[in-house]
C-alpha cells in the first residue's frame, strides 16, 4: 500500500515513464518504446543506446528512451524486463555475460532462455590480450610457458569477476591449462593504468579502443578474438588453441519472452533500416563501435551455445 | 610546449565556444539543482550533441555541463538540506545552518566563489604540471588507496562530532550499512535476508535525502504555527572582507583536493571531507563548525571542486578513463578524432591545451552566471513554508525515485527519514555513518585487490613493494591519537 501511494506521489511529479503497455498492438508501436539498460550512466552501452536511440525513430515513427537501472550486476534491470509484459514496450540492452553466464554464479530471478527472446544483436566487441611494451612476453606462447612454469605468478587485472575481461582470460586458462592470478579493477580504465603503472603483468582489452597506446609503443597485442586476424603479426585465439565464441561482448537486444512475432518482426525491421542509416554509421564509427547485425533467430542459436560454454567454465573455476 | 599552448589560448577565444559552455554551465547547474538528476545523466544525454560541434566547442559544452552540475547540487544543499551527492554533504551542514540564519545569499555566494577558486587554481596547476601529474598518478595502485581511505576515515571521525566515540560507533554503522548487498570481488550476498532489492545493496541518494532533509522537513513541519518562511531574508550578498577571512582556508582546500585528484579512486567526496576537516582542525573557534559557519562552506566547496584538474590528467596524458565522467570525455574526445593518449600532445598539443584553457574560462564565465541566478534561487526561502514545504517533500521523494524508478526506493527513504529523526533526538551526528557508508565499499574493494595482488603472501609483498602503503597506514594511529588530544585539550568541544 505504501508502495503504490509513493508511486502516485512519482507520477504527479511527472518523474516517471509509464511502461505500463496496453494488450492493442495493432500498429505497433503507438507509443513510445523503453530501452532498459541494466547498467550505469556513461559506460559504453550507454553511450551505444544513446546512439540507437538518437536514429532509430526515423524507423519506428515513435521515440526509444533509455532507461538506466543499474544495480545487482546488471539482475535488477534484467529482471525488471523479465516481469513486463510482452508487448514490444520495454526491451533489455545487454551484453551476453549478463545475458548467458551470470545464471550460473548467481540466483537470478529468471531464467534467460525461457523468459528473454533475443531482437538483434547490434555489434560485438573482440578482446585481445595485452602486455607493456617493455615486457619480457614477446608472444602468446612467451606468457603461457611463464604461466605454466610458476602458476599464478602472473598478475591479470580485469574489469570485475565475471565480466568483460575476466570471462575470457578464464576461458583462456581453461583452453591452455594455465593459471593466472586474477586481479579485479573498477573497469576497464583502471585495468588498463595497473597493466601501465606495473602492478599488473597482463589485462585484457578491445585492441579498437587501445590503437593510440599501440601507436605510442606502450602495449603490445600477443593475441586477438575470432579466427580472422585483426593485425598481420598478431595470431588469433583460435591460431593459439582457445576456439569458440571466446573473447566477444555481444551488445544484444531482447524482448520478454512472448512478445508477439508481428512486433518482432517490426523492431527487425527497424533495425535493419538502422544499421543502413548514415547517421548512425557515422556516429558509431566515431565511437569506434563495430555494426554487426545479426537477428533474433541467429543470435538465439549462439545463446544456446554460450550457455553450455559458460556452465562449463563455471563448474570449473568454482570447482563443481 | 610554449608554442602550443599560445596557439591554443588562441583557439579557445571564440563567441561559438563561449556561448555554448554557458549553455553547458547553465544547463548544468539547474539539472544539478535537482536532487536524483545527476550531472553524469546529463552529460551522458547531451554527448551526441558534441558529436555534431567542432572539438573546441563540443568538449567545452560537456565540460560546462559537467561544471555547472557540481555547483548546483550545492543549491538544494544550501537552501533545504537536500544534499544530492556525497560531495555536497559537508557543504549541506553550514549552508542549510545559514539559510535558517537569513543568510542564503551569503552562503550560495561562497559555495560560488570558493568552487571557482579551487576549480581555476587547480586547473591551471593542471596545465602547467601536467607531466609530473601523470607520473604521480601511476604510484598509488590498490594498496594505497586502501591506505588513504582508511586514513581519511580516521580523520572523518575524530573531527566530525562533537562526541569522537559516537561518531566512530556511527561510522562503524555506515560501513556496515554498506556490506549489506552483493560482496563487490566475490558476488556472495551479504546481510540481504534474502529480499532481492537489497542485493544491490541500500541506495545512496534515498539515504542522503532521507537523513539530511527529511529532518528538517519534519522541524519545520513542527513549528508550523511559527515558521511562516524558512528565513525572513535572504540576506545580503557575500562581502570582500568575508572572502578574505576565508581566504586561508580556500586556499589550504584548493591544496588538499588538488592533492586528492591526483590518487586515482578518491574523489570528490573525500576531497570535500578533509578540507573541512582540515579547516576545523586549523580554525581557532571549531565549535562553530556545522553551526552556519562561512569558512565551513569555504573549505568543503573549494577542496571537491580543487579534484577536477587532476583527474583529467590520465585521460589527456594516458587515454585512460578513471570514472564515469571521464569516460564520456573520452565518447567526446574519440568521436572528435582526437585520441586521448600518449601522442595526443605531439598530435594535437594545440588543442588539448585549448580544451585547459577553456575549462579555465568556463570556470571564470560561471562565476557570473552564477552570480547573477543566484538572488534567484536564494528566493525561494521567502515562499511560504505551507508552499514549499509540498514541494520539498515532493522533490524528496521524486528525487528518490528517478534514479532507477523503483519503489523500494521510495521505503528506504522513509526509513532513513525516520532513523535522521532519532538519531538526531539521541544527538548522535549521522554525517560519520554516511562518510563510511559512502567509502566503504571503495575501500573494501581495495582491501580485496591488494590481497589478490598478493597472491596468498600479502605482507610480503607488502613490505617489498609497496613500502608507501606501509608508512600511510603506521601514521594512521599516530594521527588519530593527536587529533583526539587535540579535540579533548579544547573545552568547548566537550
Amino acid at each position: 500500500m505504501f508502495a503504490s501511494i509513493f508511486k502516485k506521489v512519482a507520477l504527479a511529479g511527472g518523474m516517471a515513464v509509464a511502461t505500463m503497455g496496453t494488450a492493442a498492438y495493432a500498429e505497433y508501436p503507438e507509443k513510445p518504446i523503453t530501452m532498459v539498460i541494466p547498467f550505469g550512466a556513461g559506460g559504453s552501452h550507454d553511450l551505444n543506446a544513446r546512439v540507437i536511440t538518437s536514429v532509430i525513430p526515423t524507423y519506428l515513427n515513435q521515440a526509444m528512451i533509455v532507461r538506466l537501472t543499474p544495480g545487482a550486476g546488471g539482475q535488477k534491470g534484467t529482471q525488471e524486463v523479465a516481469n513486463a509484459p510482452a508487448d514490444g514496450y520495454t526491451l533489455l540492452f545487454t551484453h551476453n555475460y549478463v545475458d548467458m553466464l551470470q545464471q550460473y554464479v548467481e540466483n537470478v530471478p529468471y531464467d534467460p532462455l525461457t523468459d528473454f527472446i533475443p531482437i538483434a544483436r547490434v555489434n560485438y566487441a573482440p578482446m585481445g590480450v595485452v602486455v607493456r611494451a617493455d615486457s619480457p612476453f614477446e608472444t602468446f606462447e612467451d606468457l603461457i610457458a611463464a604461466a605454466e612454469a610458476e602458476p599464478g605468478s602472473i598478475d591479470l587485472s580485469h574489469s570485475g569477476n565475471w565480466g568483460a575481461f575476466f570471462v575470457p582470460a578464464a576461458q583462456i586458462m581453461q583452453a591452455r591449462g594455465v593459471q593466472f592470478n586474477l586481479v579485479p579493477y573498477q573497469g576497464g580504465g583502471p585495468a588498463l593504468q595497473a597493466l601501465l603503472s606495473g602492478d599488473a603483468d597482463v589485462t585484457m582489452g578491445f585492441p579498437s579502443t587501445l590503437s593510440g597506446q599501440i601507436e605510442a609503443g606502450d602495449v603490445r597485442i600477443l593475441a586477438t578474438a575470432g579466427e580472422e586476424r585483426m593485425f598481420d603479426d598478431v595470431p588469433t585465439f583460435a591460431e593459439v588453441g582457445v576456439e569458440g565464441d571466446i573473447g566477444f561482448m555481444h551488445r544484444v537486444l531482447v524482448a520478454p519472452a512472448g512478445t508477439p512475432d508481428d512486433v518482432v518482426a517490426t523492431l527487425t525491421v527497424a533495425f535493419e533500416q538502422l544499421v543502413e542509416d548514415q547517421t548512425f554509421t557515422r556516429m558509431m564509427g566515431r565511437l569506434n563501435e563495430t555494426i554487426e547485425l545479426l537477428d533474433g533467430p541467429t543470435y538465439q542459436a549462439m545463446r544456446e551455445e554460450q550457455g553450455v560454454a559458460y556452465k562449463a567454465l563455471v563448474d570449473e573455476l568454482t570447482g563443481q | 610546449m610554449l608554442e602550443q599552448f599560445i596557439t591554443g589560448f588562441g583557439m579557445a577565444f571564440r563567441v561559438d565556444t563561449f556561448a555554448l559552455m554557458a549553455a553547458g554551465l547553465f544547463g548544468g547547474m539547474l539539472v544539478g539543482a535537482l536532487p536524483g538528476f545527476t550531472t553524469l545523466l546529463a552529460m551522458a544525454i547531451l554527448l551526441p550533441i558534441s558529436f555534431f560541434l567542432e572539438p573546441i566547442v563540443g568538449i567545452p559544452f560537456l565540460l560546462g555541463v559537467y561544471k555547472g552540475g557540481i555547483f548546483g547540487g550545492s543549491i538544494p544543499a544550501i537552501l533545504v538540506s537536500m544534499p544530492g551527492t556525497g560531495a555536497a554533504v559537508a557543504t549541506s551542514r553550514d549552508g542549510y545552518s545559514l539559510t535558517k540564519q537569513g543568510k542564503s545569499r551569503k552562503a550560495l555566494d561562497m559555495a560560488l566563489c570558493s568552487s571557482v577558486f579551487g576549480d581555476t587554481m587547480s586547473d591551471m596547476f593542471t596545465m602547467v604540471m601536467i607531466f609530473p601529474i601523470a607520473f604521480l598518478v601511476m604510484q598509488f595502485g590498490p594498496p594505497e588507496l586502501f591506505a588513504v581511505l582508511l586514513l581519511s576515515l580516521v580523520i572523518i571521525a575524530a573531527t566530525s562530532g562533537k562526541n569522537p566515540l559516537k561518531a566512530l560507533v556511527m561510522m562503524l554503522f555506515g560501513l556496515w550499512l554498506s556490506f549489506i548487498g552483493t560482496d563487490p570481488l566475490g558476488g556472495v550476498e551479504r546481510f540481504t535476508f534474502g529480499i532481492f532489492d537489497l542485493k544491490s545493496g541500500i541506495p545512496l541518494l534515498p539515504m542522503l535525502i532521507g537523513v539530511f532533509a527529511i529532518p528538517e522537513i519534519a522541524n519545520v513541519v513542527m513549528k508550523s504555527d511559527k515558521v511562516q518562511k524558512l528565513a525572513a531574508v535572504m540576506g545580503e550578498r557575500l562581502t570582500f572582507a568575508e572572502f578574505r577571512r576565508c581566504f586561508r582556508t580556500i586556499c589550504r582546500s584548493t591544496v588538499i583536493g588538488t592533492g586528492i585528484g591526483i590518487i586515482p579512486g578518491l574523489g570528490q567526496v573525500v576531497a570535500a571531507m578533509m578540507g573541512y576537516s582540515a579547516a576545523k582542525n586549523a580554525s581557532d573557534h571549531p565549535e562553530t563548525f556545522g553551526e552556519g559557519e562561512l569558512e565551513g562552506i569555504a573549505a568543503a566547496e573549494a577542496a571537491n571542486n580543487a579534484v577536477n584538474g587532476p583527474t583529467m590528467v590520465p585521460l589527456l596524458t594516458l587515454g585512460i578513463p578513471g570514472d564515469n565522467v571521464t569516460a564520456i570525455l573520452l565518447g567526446a574526445f574519440v568521436a572528435q578524432g582526437l585520441r586521448p593518449g600518449p601522442q595526443l600532445f605531439e598530435e594535437q598539443g594545440a588543442t588539448v591545451f585549448a580544451i585547459l584553457v577553456a575549462m579555465v574560462f568556463a570556470n571564470l564565465l560561471f562565476l557570473i552566471i552564477g552570480y547573477l541566478s543566484i538572488p534567484f534561487f536564494s528566493r525561494i526561502v521567502q515562499i511560504k513554508t505551507s508552499v514549499l514545504v509540498p514541494v520539498v517533500i515532493m522533490f524528496a521523494f521524486a528525487g528518490a525515485y528517478v534514479f532507477r524508478s523503483d519503489n523500494f526506493d521510495l521505503i528506504m527513504l522513509v526509513a532513513f527519514g525516520v532513523f535522521g529523526l532519532v538519531a538526531r533526538a539521541g544527538k548522535f551526528d549521522v554525517m560519520p555513518m554516511v562518510m563510511g557508508f559512502i567509502l566503504g565499499p571503495p575501500m573494501e574493494y581495495a582491501f580485496g585487490q591488494t590481497m589478490a595482488m598478493g597472491n596468498g603472501e600479502v605482507m610480503q609483498f607488502l613490505f617489498q613493494e609497496r613500502l608507501g602503503a606501509i608508512g600511510v597506514l603506521l601514521s594512521i594511529p599516530v594521527i588519530g591519537f593527536m587529533l583526539w588530544r587535540r579535540l579533548n585539550a579544547l573545552p568547548a568541544e566537550n
